[in-house]
Formats: C-alpha cells, sequence, structure tokens
C-alpha cells in the first residue's frame, strides 16, 4: 500500500482554515523556511487512507488476542464518550484549580479507589505508562534512603523472570540491578534472595502473579526477607488482574505499587499508548510521590507541592484523559464487578490450559490469569518454532500469544485471555492450536511459511536493523 | 452494574467441570489463607446510565470559556471532525505495541509516516515513535546527550514542567543540570563551561524566537551538543532547528489535533541527527521487504530497548503515546503544507494584534523581542486581577506568572471580536 506521501498530489489539501480578520503578521524573511514536505490531500483521500490502514490493524474487537502480560480486554465504549464531554476534553491544565474542580475531583475520586484496590495509603496519577511507574516508584524508594541517611543502598533486585522494563527503569533511576532467581517452580528461590538481600538493597520488585501466571505463595516470606533487610518491596501492577477484589498487595506487604489503567482498567491501548501508570504507596512513602499532589481541603481540591518530594516526572498531570476511563470503569463494576473480572480472567486461563493439556504438555498445578508454553518439545520433535505456531494462529483470526517471554522458558508462548472473552472463542483456540500441532508433524512446511492471509508475511527484522530506513 | 463480561452460569459450571474444581475460589489455592481471610470493603458497580450521569456530572463541575487566550505548553486549536473520526476506528483505539507486523501494517506505517513528517518539520534524519509529552522528550535527550560531562545547561526561560522533569530525570543519573538566567528574555550561553549539552526552546516559553545558531555555534565550539524544544506548529513558519545546528530536536505535537484534555494525553517527539539512530530512547519504525519481496514496516533497532537490552537498554519507555501520533499524523495529512502554514500565520497574526491592542490599553509588551504566539506583558496592577475580570466574562484570559507579568497565547480559534473584548477588558481593568 502506497505511504501518505506517495499519494499526495500538489496542490490539495483536507482543510480550509478561515480567513485572517486582522493584519497578517509577516517575519522577517533570514527568520523563515522553504515549505515544509506534507501530504497533500483532500479529506476524502485522507479519509480512505486512514480506514485503509485501520483495516491492516488489529484491534480486540477484531478476535481473539491473548497477548500475554498485556491483559487485552475489552475496551468498553462508553469510556470514549465520557471522556471526550467537553468539560473534561476541554480543561485548560492551567486554568484556576477552583475552577477546575471536576478535574480534581475525577483524580482525588480514581486516587482513593485505587487506593483501596491495593491496599495502600497515597497515590500519584501522573505516570504515563507502567515503565514510567515504575522508574517514579524507583525515584520514591531513592528518596526515602535518602532522606533516612541511608546512602549505602545502590542496588534493586529483581527476579530473573521480570519484565525487561523493571531492571531498566532502576537503572535509569540510577540503581544497579541485581538478578534473583527462579527456582524450579517458576517462584522466587528464597535462599537466593536471602543471599543477595542485604545492607545494600534498596529494593525488591516483584510481579506477582509473576510473568509464569503463578501465584508467589511465599509473598509474605519474602516481604519479611527484604524487609529485614531495610529494603521495600515494590509490586508490579502488570498481573493485577488475577487478584483485585481478591486480595491486595498492600496486605502481601508491599510498599509500593504501579499499575496500568490501560490493561487492568479498560482503558484502550490505542497500538501501544497511551497508557497511564499510577503509583500507590504506603503512607511512610507519601512525602516523596511526585509533583504536584491533589488535595481535599474544606474550600475544595487544590494541588500541593512536597519539600521532599521525588521531583516531576512529566508534564502538568499525567494523562488525564484515561483517568476518566478508568474511572467510568471502576464505578462501572464496582468492587464486586472487579473480583468477578478476576475471577472470570482467571477461569478463562485455566479453562483454555485445561483444553490445551489434552494434547500438548502445559505444565504442573494451576495457573492464575495467564500461562506459559514451552514450544521445545514441538521444535525437537517437528523442527516448528514457537513463532511458527504465533503466525499459524494468525491465519486461524487469532492474535499470537506473546513470544519467546518470559526468558526463562524455552521458546515460551504466553497466553492471557482475560475475562472479557467467552467459551466459544476459548473452546475454537484449543482446537486452532491442536490442528497446529497437529499440522506441525504432518506439513510442518505449511507453518514454516505462515501467516497466508496477511497483506505481508514474516518481514525481514535483521535487514530493517541492519539497514536502517525510518522516514518515507 | 456493567461487567463486560461473556459468560452465563451454565458455562461457568461446565467450564469448572472440565477444569475438575468446584468453585472459582479453588483456583485461587496457591494464595496464602491469611492474605484470603484478610476482608476489605467492596462496593456495588453501577449501569452504565448511571455511570455516564456520574462522570457528566463531574465533567460539568469544570468551567468552560469561550474564548481562551492561554497556552504556556497546552494549546487549544481548532480539530477537524475528520480527526476524532478516523482514529477513533476501534482497531487504531485497541490495538496493543505491534509486535505481530503482519497484522499490524496499519498502524506501523501511520506511524513511520508520522516519524517522516516530525524528520520533515525538523530537518532531522530520524524521529522516535513518540514520548509521553515534551517534557520527557527534553528530559531523555537530555540524558542521551549528556555523554561522560555529567552536566546539562539550560535557561530560565524554558518551561518550567520540562525544566523540572529534565532536573529528576538527570538528577537520578548523577548529571547536573545548570539553569542560565535569561535577562531579556532569550538565551544567553555566555560563561558556560563543561557541559555535556545544552537544552533550548524556540519559541520559548515567554513565546519569543530564540537565535539558535549562535547558541549552537556557541555550544559547538565547545563540544557541547544541543538540543532545540519547539512547538512543531512554529516550524511550519520558522527555520528547522535541524538548519539551525541541533542535534536533537524535541517537543510537544499537541497542538496537531489533540484536545487540552487537562493536561494529557499529549504527544511527546523526538528527532535527531543520524548519528543518534542507535542511542534514541524509545520505539522507531523501520522500513524493510517481506517473505515475498514486498515492503513492510517493523518496531527497528530493537537491540536498544528494555525487552532486549534491559538494564542496559537505552531507555525503560514501553508504552509510549501511539495514539496520539496517530492523530497528529492524521491531522497534518488533512492540513498539508499549505494548511498548517496558514494556521500557523493566523496564529502569530493574532497574537500581535492583541498584543497591540493590549499595549494600548496599558498591558505592555514586556519582551521586545520577535514572537511566535505568545507573548508577555506587564501591566502596573496585578496580572491576577486582570485574569479574573476575563474571567467574569467566560474568558480563561492569559496565564499571570508573576505578580505584575502575564503569559499570553492566541490560536486561530480567537477572532478579532474575540480580541477587541479583551482589549476592552483590559482598559477597563487597568
Amino acid at each position: 500500500m502506497k505511504t501518505v506521501f506517495e499519494k499526495s498530489v500538489k496542490g490539495r489539501t483536507g482543510v480550509q482554515p478561515s480567513a485572517l480578520d486582522v493584519e497578517r503578521y509577516d517575519y522577517a524573511s533570514s527568520l523563515l523556511r522553504d515549505a515544509v514536505v506534507l501530504p497533500e490531500l483532500s479529506e476524502a483521500e485522507v479519509a480512505a487512507h486512514y480506514t485503509a490502514l485501520s483495516k491492516r490493524t488489529f484491534g480486540v474487537d477484531d478476535g481473539f488476542y491473548p497477548l500475554g502480560s498485556c491483559t487485552m480486554k475489552y475496551n468498553p465504549k462508553l469510556h470514549e464518550e465520557i471522556a471526550a464531554l467537553p468539560g473534561f476534553r476541554d480543561a485548560h491544565p492551567l486554568a484556576r484549580a477552583d475552577k477546575m474542580q471536576g478535574s480534581l475531583a475525577v483524580i482525588d475520586t480514581l486516587s482513593a479507589y485505587l487506593a483501596g484496590i491495593t491496599g495502600m495509603d497515597a497515590v500519584t496519577l501522573q505516570p504515563a505508562a507502567g515503565a514510567h511507574g515504575e522508574f517514579t516508584a524507583m525515584l520514591m524508594v531513592k528518596k526515602y534512603h535518602l532522606s533516612r541517611g541511608d546512602k549505602a543502598r545502590t542496588k534493586v533486585l529483581i527476579p530473573d523472570s521480570a519484565h525487561g522494563t523493571n531492571p531498566a527503569s532502576a537503572a535509569m533511576a540510577g540503581f544497579e540491578v541485581v538478578t534473583v532467581r527462579s527456582g524450579a517452580d517458576g517462584c522466587v528461590d528464597l535462599a537466593d534472595l536471602s543471599l543477595k538481600a542485604g545492607e545494600d538493597t534498596a529494593a525488591l520488585m516483584l510481579t506477582n502473579p509473576n510473568t509464569l501466571g503463578k501465584f508467589e505463595k511465599k509473598v509474605t516470606d519474602i516481604a519479611r526477607i527484604v524487609h529485614d533487610a531495610g529494603a521495600l518491596m515494590y509490586y508490579d501492577g502488570a498481573n493485577l488482574n488475577a487478584i483485585m477484589g481478591v486480595v491486595r498487595p498492600g496486605d502481601m506487604g508491599f510498599d509500593l505499587v504501579h499499575l496500568n489503567l490501560h490493561k487492568t482498567f479498560s482503558a484502550p491501548h490505542g497500538g501501544g499508548g497511551p497508557g497511564s501508570g499510577p503509583v500507590c504507596c504506603k503512607a511512610a512513602l507519601a512525602a516523596y510521590l511526585p509533583d504536584p499532589q491533589v488535595m481535599r481541603t474544606e474550600k475544595g481540591f487544590r494541588f500541593r507541592r512536597s519539600d521532599w518530594s521525588a521531583g516531576r516526572v512529566g508534564a502538568f498531570y499525567g494523562n488525564f484523559g484515561v483517568y476518566v476511563k478508568a474511572l467510568a470503569y471502576i464505578v462501572s463494576l464496582g468492587g464486586k464487578g472487579l473480583r468477578a473480572a478476576a475471577e472470570t480472567a482467571v477461569l478463562n486461563a485455566n479453562y483454555l490450559r485445561e483444553k490445551i493439556s489434552y494434547f500438548y504438555p502445559v505444565g504442573e498445578g494451576r495457573c492464575m490469569h495467564e500461562f506459559v508454553l514451552s514450544m521445545r518439545k514441538l521444535r525437537d520433535e517437528t523442527g516448528v518454532t514457537a513463532a511458527d505456531v504465533a503466525k499459524a494462529l494468525i491465519d486461524r483470526g487469532i492474535h499470537p500469544p506473546t513470544m519467546y517471554f518470559p526468558l526463562i522458558v524455552e521458546d515460551a508462548l504466553m497466553f492471557e485471555p482475560t475475562e472479557t472473552v467467552n467459551k466459544e472463542t476459548l473452546d475454537r483456540t484449543a482446537e486452532a492450536l491442536k490442528e497446529i500441532i497437529d499440522l506441525a508433524y504432518t506439513r510442518p512446511e505449511e507453518l514454516h511459511s505462515a501467516p497466508h492471509t496477511t497483506p505481508v508475511r514474516r518481514p525481514d527484522e535483521a535487514a530493517a536493523a541492519r539497514n536502517p530506513v525510518v522516514k518515507g | 452494574m456493567a461487567d463486560y463480561l461473556s459468560v452465563s452460569d451454565a458455562e461457568r459450571a461446565a467450564m469448572l467441570g472440565l477444569i475438575g474444581v468446584s468453585s472459582v475460589s479453588e483456583l485461587y489455592s496457591d494464595l496464602p489463607k491469611e492474605l484470603r481471610r484478610k476482608k476489605f470493603a467492596l462496593s456495588e458497580g453501577r449501569s452504565q446510565q448511571e455511570t455516564y450521569a456520574a462522570l457528566a456530572e463531574l465533567a460539568g463541575r469544570n468551567a468552560t470559556y469561550r474564548s481562551v487566550f492561554r497556552g504556556a505548553g497546552s494549546y487549544v486549536h481548532y480539530i477537524p471532525s475528520a480527526v476524532k473520526s478516523l482514529t477513533s476506528r476501534e482497531e487504531f483505539l485497541t490495538a496493543y505495541t505491534p509486535y505481530q507486523p503482519e497484522i499490524s501494517q496499519g498502524i506501523l506505517q501511520a506511524t513511520f509516516e508520522f516519524q517522516t513528517m516530525m524528520c520533515n518539520l525538523t530537518g532531522m534524519d530520524v524521529a522516535t515513535a513518540s514520548h509521553y509529552s515534551g517534557a520527557t522528550a527534553a528530559a531523555e535527550a537530555c540524558v542521551m546527550c549528556a555523554d561522560k560531562s555529567k552536566k546539562v545547561v539550560t535557561f530560565s526561560n524554558v518551561n518550567p514542567d520540562t525544566a523540572e522533569t529534565m532536573r529528576t530525570y538527570l538528577g537520578a543519573r548523577g548529571i547536573e543540570l545548570e539553569v542560565l538566567p535569561a535577562y531579556e528574555g532569550t538565551a544567553d550561553l555566555a560563561g558556560a563551561e563543561g557541559y555535556g549539552a545544552v537544552y533550548v526552546e524556540s519559541p520559548n516559553y515567554y513565546g519569543i524566537v530564540e537565535d539558535v545558531a549562535a547558541i549552537a555555534a556557541a555550544a559547538k565550539a565547545k563540544g557541547g551538543k544541543v538540543i532545540v524544544g519547539c512547538n512543531p506548529l512554529a516550524l511550519a513558519l520558522f527555520k528547522a532547528p535541524g538548519e539551525l545546528g541541533a542535534d536533537v530536536v524535541v517537543g510537544d505535537a499537541q497542538p496537531f489535533g489533540l484536545p487540552v484534555s487537562f493536561g494529557g494525553p499529549y504527544l511527546g517527539y523526538m528527532a535527531a541527527k543520524k548519528e543518534f539512530m542507535r542511542k534514541l530512547p524509545g520505539r522507531i519504525v523501520g522500513e524493510t521487504t517481506d517473505a515475498d519481496g514486498r515492503r513492510a514496516f517493523v518496531l527497528t533497532l530493537q537491540t536498544r530497548e528494555q525487552h532486549i537490552r534491559r538494564e542496559k537498554a537505552t531507555s525503560n519507555i514501553c508504552s509510549n503515546q501511539a495514539h496520539c501520533a496517530l492523530t497528529a499524523a492524521v491531522y497534518l495529512s488533512l492540513a498539508g503544507p499549505r494548511g498548517l502554514k496558514e494556521i500557523a500565520v493566523k496564529c502569530a497574526s493574532n497574537a500581535h494584534y492583541l498584543a497591540k491592542g493590549l499595549a494600548h490599553a496599558g498591558a505592555k509588551l514586556f519582551y521586545e523581542k520577535e514572537f511566535f504566539h505568545e507573548f508577555v506583558t506587564i501591566t502596573p496592577g496585578k496580572a491576577s486581577a486582570l485574569a479574573a475580570a476575563l474571567e467574569r466574562k467566560g474568558i480563561l484570559g492569559g496565564l499571570p506568572i508573576d505578580k505584575h507579568r502575564t503569559l499570553w497565547c492566541c490560536t486561530e480559534l480567537n477572532g478579532k471580536a474575540d480580541m477587541d473584548e479583551v482589549i476592552r477588558i483590559a482598559e477597563e481593568t487597568l
């Protein structure tokens, strides 16, 4: 398909700005540039171009989207309408706070709900994405230790099963990363943790349920080891969808939490953002939250700053439009609905896993809201890889699961069905997977060359990186 | 109660039966008992109708204004209907990051086209897919450019949120941020030493067009990298920073079709010279060919990124502002080069008309410098008194930045009649 630049025809335009009704201001020619190269198209042509592009994009409404760790649940249409209400859409961030009480109420109310859901005391909504929340939390951890005169805590412990954002965020906050091993069950190896936790440890970053879809059974023991070493417990909220309304990170011994409003709380992911990554913390850490904070007074809500703040982490107050959607979601579901969502997400994952177990090994025990298959056996026996299976799923109308993650599982495929998918889809997915695995033993070449139904097939990523062409 | 589930009681029972458990709570048997016993309040949900009403009530508590003369990093522009309509298509709205290129060519191509537009506007060779905001784009660019010098220099006339964000990001890595005073409203590098990079904005926080070429030459003479922050709408008129010696250009592209939305989501962008290609933070889309030789788009240069390099990555960024980048691309496709220039000319012409009128009314221009669509006035009376007088008439006036100074902004939405009204109210108040 041609690019929007290749479709451009000189002299066309898609907007006619209204005429000037004051004198035109002209700058000295030395300041001015030559014409900018931008597409020249009519509105109809622009509409056709982007509609065609949308048809080459797979959204949550287009089919099953079991992308592990990404919680691709249905995004309610109502929320888009609410976020676009003129009172929210047209609210200028620098209007006086007393004129923007609705926006501040959204921030305050959502913060209160999130504190309740996580079992924490204070919240910032400012981080714009999950990784941004991790970074913010690590800055708070740093401030906390420094404010106590404890300068030796330079290391952050992170399990080998963690998302790559954890070590990257800790490093950005100026910490050294120490990897903690997982045991044979995929959970944190307590012996290794005990060995590594010490006077130089600032925090442990933990995802629970972890990226294998297993609940860290010994989480309270983990918390004790970390706290005994004088360090803090940080909860990566990527997998909160399994447990919201059931148990709370604050009760497990965590001191800080980040959440993903764009995953767990139904805001759409937008093809890669905008997200929102609030940080919730215990009272002892509240002073270190980024500026500004919203506070409730007798005269209404206002902004305030803290002398001990970790600083500002972005422009204004974060991705406000996303807060509105998450708040609408929490108001609609209520605590009971959130719990039902978590339970159904866990039910769906266990159901799909059980169905797969009839024809492929899925490992021991049960899972939480997601599970990981190792395609190593299939690769050894047939040469068909995890990527081949993923691409073959595309031909069957299913978005592939997360591939080759977590790193501690060979040839991993990570499935997260979420709660909004129906049983029929899960049944069909198990059948599709069985058909693909059967095919691996009979006609593997069909899988090596999949997908066969898409506009492009297996783009050469190595060539793209070797000779980057990054603009048209 | 709206729950968005798709399972009947009968199906639930059948599924539990197949799994071999009697209830969902058995699936949670790995959770320690003491945690599961812990009681906490669970509220009831509400219907969609009730939810809409509750949130609409909150939206109604915000003031709405007939006309807006406030910018300072958040700009009210006309948004063509096609922008919202096209970007609201569920494929764009609900997809994840395009990890699977075969079923993501739409979003990948749109991002590639956005990168191209930003390169063309800034005069740079490579642009990233997006950043959280102009503030974090500036901060990450500073971290990238600081190198071993451990010091970045900027000026007191850059956006204060951006400066604070830079301080947070740089401080975390042990890099000093030195803020030089801008006495006449413009940047002056004289006397600065030992820095790895300089961050300058043009137009700056006061709306003034800086002499970027002079700053860049001075910085380069000392071996410093040059990062320029730009409202990209100004680039429809003014020389591209790439022509003036910039190494990296950053900013917020919110003016390209995104509503002000109480400060976000906005659109941080970063564009750079070729030599920074493999050092850049964030996602980049590249062109390649597929197994059948067809053109295809993919996420590229991923070895810079956190999911591969973990703690050695150039940034931790994962989710960015992809949908906002799509929005800007649709906006720019509609506006085209002439439309965008006309919009920029209208913003600038309105601002100069208002500045002149306010000066007659007693609010003098504080900096006698060339400006784009923002400018600072000084009034004998309190700046907040004028803002309050306008507020009473349903107008969001300029932003009081201290006791006597106000930062004004005009866009193409402000008509002559609106501006005449502001001038009249200023005359009455001052």
